[in-house]
């Protein structure tokens, strides 16, 4: 079949998979997906690219049986089946590969690939370890795999460690392999091989659904690409012919001037400063140095500036804010505020001079069980000594109730008691309560990592005014984000991590949401 | 050699529950649960046994209500750790508590008598004659003529070495060890084969203590399993669990058992041969340890 001459709209008759009008929410209000549908042909590699959050893996689990879909169907051959399970999927022939692959690194690969399903003989279900290794040798035969199947699964490289996963569905005759993103454990050198043996899975009658966002993959392997943009079905097109700017442009969206918020407000000077800073993996069971994970990353913020840092999640942004605040060691490079150095400063030290929102609010920025007014008072109650007495060892509740009832009218937080767990607020709640907590801090540069992450647009736009209102009061804000319209709107400067490394530095007013989406997918400015 | 004989007889005698409750405990081991509940099962099972044996009159009574006690325990054990999910370190300890207090007041309530219950019409496990072995000199005197719940716990050996390392079952119990998660993507509940596993640690718990109350000797007495449950624990994590392993762990800790007895007739204090099993435990603790450190890269 020839890719290019198939009609780019989506319009196609029934193929073999179709997912109609799938609506995904999550409780309470989280919309994932929002009326997707899409076909997927026999025979074909299918993309499924998007940014984070765009619905790929929610699409997929919807497929695979793992999430119920809100709304909407699945067809398989065009009858309508709901799947309750993997379990069901594969006896179906659809089979998924995640990217954490899982398996018993004490067992070989084909104990391994039979696991589950394996031939037994007698009463007590004698392995039939003849029959097992014969139909494990079959097919790796039949897909050209390179795989011995008596190697011992723990001392395989993770890409034929994916292999064995693909394996095993093979094993299992499906006929659809679904695959989540799986270059992303690869070494660059892996990748070719990979596609190669993709390519002949494709040319043994497999159908692919290949989850990636990366825009070289993307097109060199498939023959049809689908882009998801939060959660809305976006295009379907051929990937022959289709270039790689339109196809950046489609999954960060049009080029759309936002309404920046940001009145003109010069800078002062430097607050915040990191020079070359690098970060390595840890070191893995004592063998080589790990991989540098940050990258020589110089970045700096001036008081009453707002930098935004984007970039495709995974590619720095966790190190960067894990080295800022202490929580991963720096390898190399220097962090000041205010020309004070803090590269190997204590946590509690670093707070003194910087206040930090955390991604997780669940996690690190909060504990869910304990009540709201621990969580409110967390690092005051080591800094600041008018909620202390007896030199720190104990806190003076009057103190601390007065402390959350200024909280709580500063920043609009809606709550019955102070004593209640943080987790009986909601999620707009919660993150005025940490918000406010590390405002009070009043520090002069203060870390924002995706501060309006699953908020609804209300509480967003609340998050929004605070930060510009501390640009105002001349902070220096640092503001990691994978929602370019939020640093759109935000950030005087935007700089661009790809691959452990700032590719770009660049004032807001000078630069398109297109140059920098395609600089987070590809690493370098858009030729031409 | 009456007593060269004598030493062997008792190592095999004090081996059989020791290795019964090690092969139950190997396959909750390879299913990747910290059991430690074995202590409690042999007890319990040692007490369902001479209940079953006096209320019936029949060994075999016996055997099956002890197999039938220490598997409650199980289901208990699955109860907790695996339905409800507590810990399975407290669960654990929860049950070889329980199981000290009620066999201690039931043995009260039921029989009336303190301390331990001893009745001429308690009957026993038979010992077993082989045909023709029999009457070879010495090797028929070893061989043969050993109770039947010896000869079980051998045939547990070979079939607890078949079923965890030739069977589906086996290559899904130590899936379920080594990576759950791995086990459960391809299709089979993990917490199923750790239920199987609990069951078979229960019967073969049930007939370690079988034996120990109508074999090894002919009656109950308070808090009779003395540590063997803990024994066979040790035991297991000295040889990763290995079904021949751990024979050879029970037979080595049954030896010296027999060989603390053979002291003690040779007017050497009982306390002093009473340590000799344990010492010899810690003993092969360390032999265990040095080896570790030095597989181990520096």
């Amino acid at each position: 079949m020839t890719v290019a001459q198939r009609p780019a709209a989506p319009s196609r008759a029934t193929g073999l998979i179709e997912l109609r009008h799938i609506t995904k929410v999550f409780p309470p209000n989280t919309l994932a997906l929002d009326d997707v549908s899409v076909t997927f042909q026999p025979g074909e590699i299918h993309a499924l690219v998007g940014e984070n959050g765009a619905g790929k893996s929610t699409l997929m689990k919807v497929l695979y049986g793992l999430e119920a879909a809100t709304a909407g169907e699945v067809r398989l051959g065009g009858r309508p089946v709901r799947f309750r399970g993997p379990g069901d999927a594969i006896a179906r022939g659809l089979g998924m590969v995640h990217q954490e692959i899982l398996l018993v690194d004490e067992y070989t690969v084909w104990e391994n690939v039979v696991l589950g399903a394996e031939p037994v003989a007698g009463p007590l279900g004698q392995l039939n370890t003849t029959l097992a290794l014969r139909a494990v040798q079959a097919k790796i035969a039949a897909f050209g795999l390179d795989l011995d199947p008596a190697a011992r699964a723990g001392d395989l490289s993770v890409a034929a460690r994916q292999k064995v996963e693909i394996l095993k569905l093979l094993y299992r005759d499906v006929s659809v392999l679904i695959l989540d993103e799986p270059t992303a454990v690869l070494a660059p050198q892996e990748v070719p091989q990979l596609f190669a043996e993709l390519r002949r899975l494709r040319a043994g009658g497999q159908t692919i659904l290949f989850i990636s966002h990366h825009l070289d993959e993307v097109l060199t392997l498939c023959d049809q690409v689908t882009v998801l943009r939060r959660g809305r079905h976006v295009a379907t097109r051929a990937a022959a012919g289709l270039g790689k700017p339109e196809l950046a442009r489609l999954m960060v969206g049009r080029d759309v001037v936002f309404t920046s918020r940001r009145s003109p407000h010069p800078p002062g000077g430097v607050v915040f400063s990191a020079d070359a800073l690098t970060v390595r993996a840890p070191s893995a069971g004592g063998r080589a140095a790990g991989r540098e994970r940050l990258r020589d990353v110089s970045l700096s913020v001036r008081a009453g500036e707002i930098v935004g840092v984007a970039g495709v999640e995974g590619n720095g942004q966790f190190e960067l804010v894990g080295a800022l605040m202490g929580l991963l060691p720096a390898a190399a490079g220097r962090v000041r505020v205010n020309g004070r150095d803090l590269t190997h400063a204590s946590i509690l030290e670093r707070r003194r001079h910087l206040a930090f929102v955390a991604q997780d609010r669940g996690r690190m920025g909060a504990s869910l069980a304990a009540p709201i007014r621990d969580n409110a008072i967390m690092t005051h109650h080591r800094l600041n000594p008018a909620l202390t007495a007896w030199r720190g060892w104990l806190l003076r509740p009057a103190a601390v109730g007065r402390f959350v009832d200024e909280l709580r009218e500063r920043y609009a937080v809606t709550m019955r008691a102070a004593g209640a767990p943080f987790r009986s607020l909601s999620g707009g709640n919660q993150q005025k309560v940490i918000l406010g907590r590390e405002l009070l801090l009043d520090r002069p540069f203060i870390l924002l990592d995706q501060p309006t992450r699953g908020l609804d647009v209300g509480s967003t736009e609340y998050v929004h005014d605070q930060i510009l209102q501390l640009r105002a009061r001349d902070r220096a804000v640092l503001l990691v984000s994978a929602d370019l319209e939020e640093l759109f709107r935000l950030a005087d400067r935007i700089a661009v991590m790809h691959r452990g490394r700032i590719v770009a530095d660049l004032p807001t007013d000078e630069t398109t949401l297109a140059a920098v989406g395609y600089l987070m997918l590809e690493g370098r400015p858009a030729a031409g | 050699m009456r007593i060269f004989i004598g030493l062997i007889t008792g190592t095999l005698a004090s081996a059989t529950p020791i290795l019964l409750a090690a092969l139950g405990g190997a396959f909750t081991y390879y299913a990747g649960l910290f059991n430690i509940a074995m202590e409690g099962m042999l007890l319990v099972g040692a007490f369902c046994a001479v209940l079953g044996a006096y209320f019936f009159q029949s060994w075999l009574a016996g055997v099956l209500c002890a197999v039938l006690g220490a598997t409650a325990l199980a289901l208990l054990f699955i109860l907790f750790a695996i339905v409800l999910k507590t810990d399975e370190f407290v669960t654990g300890i929860a049950l070889n508590l329980f199981a000290v207090g009620a066999t201690t007041y039931l043995l009260r309530q039921i029989f009336d008598v303190k301390g331990s219950l001893s009745d001429p019409r308690l009957p026993a496990i038979p010992a077993v004659t082989i045909p023709l072995l029999h009457d070879v000199p010495v090797l028929g005197a070893v061989v043969s003529g050993q109770n039947l719940m010896v000869y079980a716990a051998g045939l547990a050996t070979v079939i607890s070495a078949y079923l965890i390392f030739g069977t589906r079952f086996g290559l899904r119990l130590r899936a379920a060890g080594h990576n759950a998660a791995s086990l459960e993507t391809s299709g089979v509940s993990a917490a199923r084969v750790r239920v199987w596993a609990l069951l078979a640690c229960g019967v073969l718990c049930g007939l370690g203590g079988a034996f120990l109350s109508l074999g090894y000797v002919r009656l109950f007495a308070e808090n009779m399993s003395a540590g063997r449950g803990w024994i066979s624990l040790a035991a297991i994590i000295l040889v990763n669990g290995n079904p021949w392993g751990l024979a050879v762990i029970a037979l080595l800790f049954g030896f010296s058992d027999g060989l603390g007895l053979l002291l003690q007739s040779a007017q050497i204090p009982s306390q002093f041969t009473g340590m000799v099993p344990y010492l010899a435990t810690l003993l092969a603790l360390s032999v265990y340890a040095t080896r570790r450190a030095k597989a181990r890269p520096a």
